[in-house]
């Protein structure tokens, strides 16, 4: 989409200067362009009152003014920011950055003057808007400023730092568009991804990504093959660049978060070339929201968050479907609002992450999950940026050192075990006054208990000695042991257990099922061993027994109410024993105790 | 020597000092700098914050790592140690001396629940 406006003074001082001074110019007609993949563009022809120009092209991040209405035709604005394009054939494109409506249409009196296209090398008149405006009302342009003549007709040098090379003139990101590619961009790298490869029935390669910004806007840039052996060593994040000659395409935002309709790769002519003075640039361009709010974004939504390391899990490696060993960390992180959130770091990010010291960290590109309440993940495409130099960092760690390192934080993230998936935690007696396992699903806890009896009556069985099969055989008194459910006769058969349980905690006790695994968890013997020992050793056997008693351990179990000869009961089964992990004990029991004090 | 174990005594950090002057406190933290003579060594609290503790007789071991004093608080709010205990670290896990601390800030915030001042008149 294409939208004309219209204005020689404009293409006078972009032709000598390469920026537009701030003017009134009156656009005239206003052209919605569609037809292209991507966000629509708007061509606004624009009228100084004497002449008009149609090529105007209204940046993307600007289409809401045209979308809105508020940018229309016979509108009077005032141009503040813009870059000149020059296109093959001589024509300029003019992309305007930053524009303001200074008089609504509805309050210009029909179109300004009697302009004529402008043509290049066209006298210059300046003083036509100014006289067509004050034709139509006095009060049109209040403030509005019109350059004198005399300035027009100067060089003045740029205000801009010059390029090396001097063959573009530097650029904002945000006007960078698939026409043209005359430019120069002097950006700061806020993210750069690993090398990543590829293999398909196209063949094989390798790619890396980048994130750049500077004070127009951010674009994510992709380079392939020869352009990840040439730029990727030179690239470092935080560091600040020339780039020219980039292919610019449309943005998938599948892959990209970057707030930029378009997305650039590198191409065999792409330059790259580190530049020094970069203390002008942004280091990210974050749009933070706080924790307290994240409950109300959705699921895979991707966010800018900061907050206080408030405290940091000691790294795990776990490894994923495709068998590939991941490192992770996750810490819990606290803003302003006086909530925290868990945070999950991946590979070198955890590896290398240190939270000790309470630092500040912003997340660009976090993704916000629904595990265990809500949670973000620090995927590749997000910048994870330890006290960063932001104005947010700096009144964080204020306010944290004033007041907020007392404040005990709400998280938004359930506790979770080390097993993963969010824990349950009842006491036993939490267990019976919540009835829990009295609905139609059987009820899941955790809880931290100790053994207070076992009853080594019955607790072992013979079974079926085929592997998968627990079926308890029938002994057939020939030395042949029957299994019903693999139909078959074995000379053989292996011991399990079922052990009945009773654990204690300080207020109240439980019978629990124990089977094989966690009966052999508490009694610290394999069943086969117990079996031997229960025919050989009787007093042995009973030592097992005692000596198990009184550990205490966190039980996982399920509790399900049963009905057997019209009595109901509830019936708990040991799903999982596991030691008691005393350090996140004791933060737990921490953590609850400061709750309930607030 | 063996008085001190007959009072009651306090688990307190280095920032709690001032107030248990001239009173059998116990006190948790990680050996800093021990003194050539062997009278006296620094340790650092939970918190980061150093107490100097004073011996009668000199160190016949090597101290290092975390360690359980129990001892008197002097005016100058430094330890007057009795006895002590080294926290062997290389049995499981590490002691988690922040989070310690952490405890310990619950004990003396919610002192109603953890009576540790009863009077010795028994």
């Amino acid at each position: 989409m294409y939208t004309y406006l219209c204005i020689h003074i404009y293409v006078y001082c972009i032709m000598h200067w390469g920026s537009l001074f701030p003017d009134c110019v009156f656009s005239q007609n206003i052209r919605k362009m569609d037809g292209t993949s991507g966000p629509p563009r708007f061509r606004i022809m624009m009228n100084d009152g004497r002449h008009t120009m149609s090529y105007f092209m209204l940046s993307t991040q600007l289409n809401s003014l045209a979308e809105q209405n508020l940018l229309e035709p016979n509108c009077v604005c005032m141009l503040k920011k813009s870059v000149t394009n020059v296109l093959k054939d001589g024509r300029r494109v003019i992309i305007i950055l930053e524009i303001e409506v200074i008089t609504p249409a509805k309050d210009v009196p029909g179109k300004l003057g009697e302009p004529t296209p402008f043509v290049e090398g066209d006298a210059f008149q300046v003083h036509a808007l100014t006289s067509c405006l004050r034709q139509c009302h006095t009060k049109i342009v209040p403030g509005a400023k019109i350059l004198p003549p005399t300035e027009f007709g100067k060089k003045t040098p740029s205000a801009l730092p010059s390029t090396p090379g001097g063959s573009s003139k530097v650029v904002p990101i945000a006007s960078l568009n698939p026409y043209q590619s005359k430019w120069t961009i002097r950006a700061r790298v806020t993210n750069r991804s690993n090398i990543r490869t590829w293999s398909n029935s196209r063949g094989e390669g390798k790619l890396f990504s980048m994130e750049i910004v500077d004070e127009s806007g951010e674009i994510r840039i992709t380079g392939f093959n020869q352009e990840v052996d040439k730029f990727y060593n030179l690239i470092e994040v935080g560091k600040v660049y020339y780039m020219s000659k980039g292919t610019l395409k449309i943005a998938n935002k599948q892959y990209s978060s970057t707030k930029n309709d378009y997305e650039m790769t590198l191409n065999g002519e792409s330059s790259i070339i580190p530049c020094d003075d970069a203390s002008d640039l942004p280091v990210a361009l974050c749009s933070f929201v706080a924790i307290s709010d994240l409950a109300s974004h959705e699921k895979d939504a991707v966010l800018d968050v900061i907050g206080v390391c408030k405290s940091v899990d000691e790294l795990t490696r776990l490894t994923t479907k495709a068998s590939r060993e991941v490192s992770k960390r996750t810490f819990n992180l606290m803003d302003q609002s006086g909530c925290t959130v868990s945070v999950t770091l991946w590979g070198e990010e955890a590896e290398n992450f240190d939270g000790s010291a309470q630092p500040i960290v912003a997340i660009k590109g976090a993704k916000l999950s629904d595990f265990g309440g809500r949670s973000l993940s620090a995927s590749f495409s997000s910048t994870v940026m330890i006290n960063p130099d932001l104005p947010e960092a700096f009144k964080l760690r204020g306010w944290y050192d004033k007041e907020g390192h007392a404040v005990e934080g709400q998280s938004l993230t359930e506790a979770r075990g080390s097993g993963g998936g969010t824990t349950n935690w009842k006491t036993l007696s939490d267990v019976k006054t919540e009835h829990l396992g009295h609905g139609d699903k059987a009820d899941y806890f955790n809880s931290i208990a100790t053994i207070v009896y076992l009853r080594k009556e019955n607790c072992l069985y013979q079974a079926c000695p085929s592997p998968d099969c627990n079926k308890k055989v029938v002994d057939q008194q020939n030395g042949m042991y029957r299994c019903e459910k693999c139909d078959k006769e074995f000379p053989n058969f292996k011991y399990r257990l079922i052990l009945s349980a009773n654990i204690a905690d300080y207020g109240d006790n439980q019978w629990v099922t124990c089977f094989q695994e966690s009966a052999e968890a508490i009694l610290g013997q394999n069943a086969a061993y117990l079996g031997q020992l229960k025919d050989s050793n009787e007093a042995a056997f009973e030592e097992i027994f005692q000596q198990a008693n009184f550990h205490t351990f966190v039980f996982r179990s399920r509790v399900k109410l049963e009905t057997y000869n019209d009595e109901s009961r509830i019936k708990a089964t040991v799903m999982d024993v596991k030691p008691v992990d005393h350090k996140e004990y004791s933060k737990r029991l921490i953590m609850n105790i400061r709750k309930m004090a607030v | 020597m063996s008085a001190i174990y007959e009072a009651p005594r306090a688990r307190i950090n280095t920032s709690m000092l001032s107030q248990y002057v001239s009173r059998p406190v116990c006190f948790v933290g990680r050996v800093e700098k021990v003194h050539p003579s062997g009278k006296s060594f620094t340790m650092c609290d939970g918190e980061g914050k150093v107490v100097s503790v004073e011996l009668n007789e000199p160190l016949d071991e090597e101290l290092s790592g975390v360690v359980e004093v129990v001892g008197m608080v002097t005016n100058k709010g430094a330890l007057m140690g009795s006895a002590y205990t080294i926290f062997q670290e290389e049995k499981g896990v590490a002691f988690d001396l922040e989070l310690y601390n952490e405890a310990l800030k619950v004990i003396h915030d919610f002192s109603q629940y953890y009576p540790f001042k009863v009077e010795t008149s028994g």
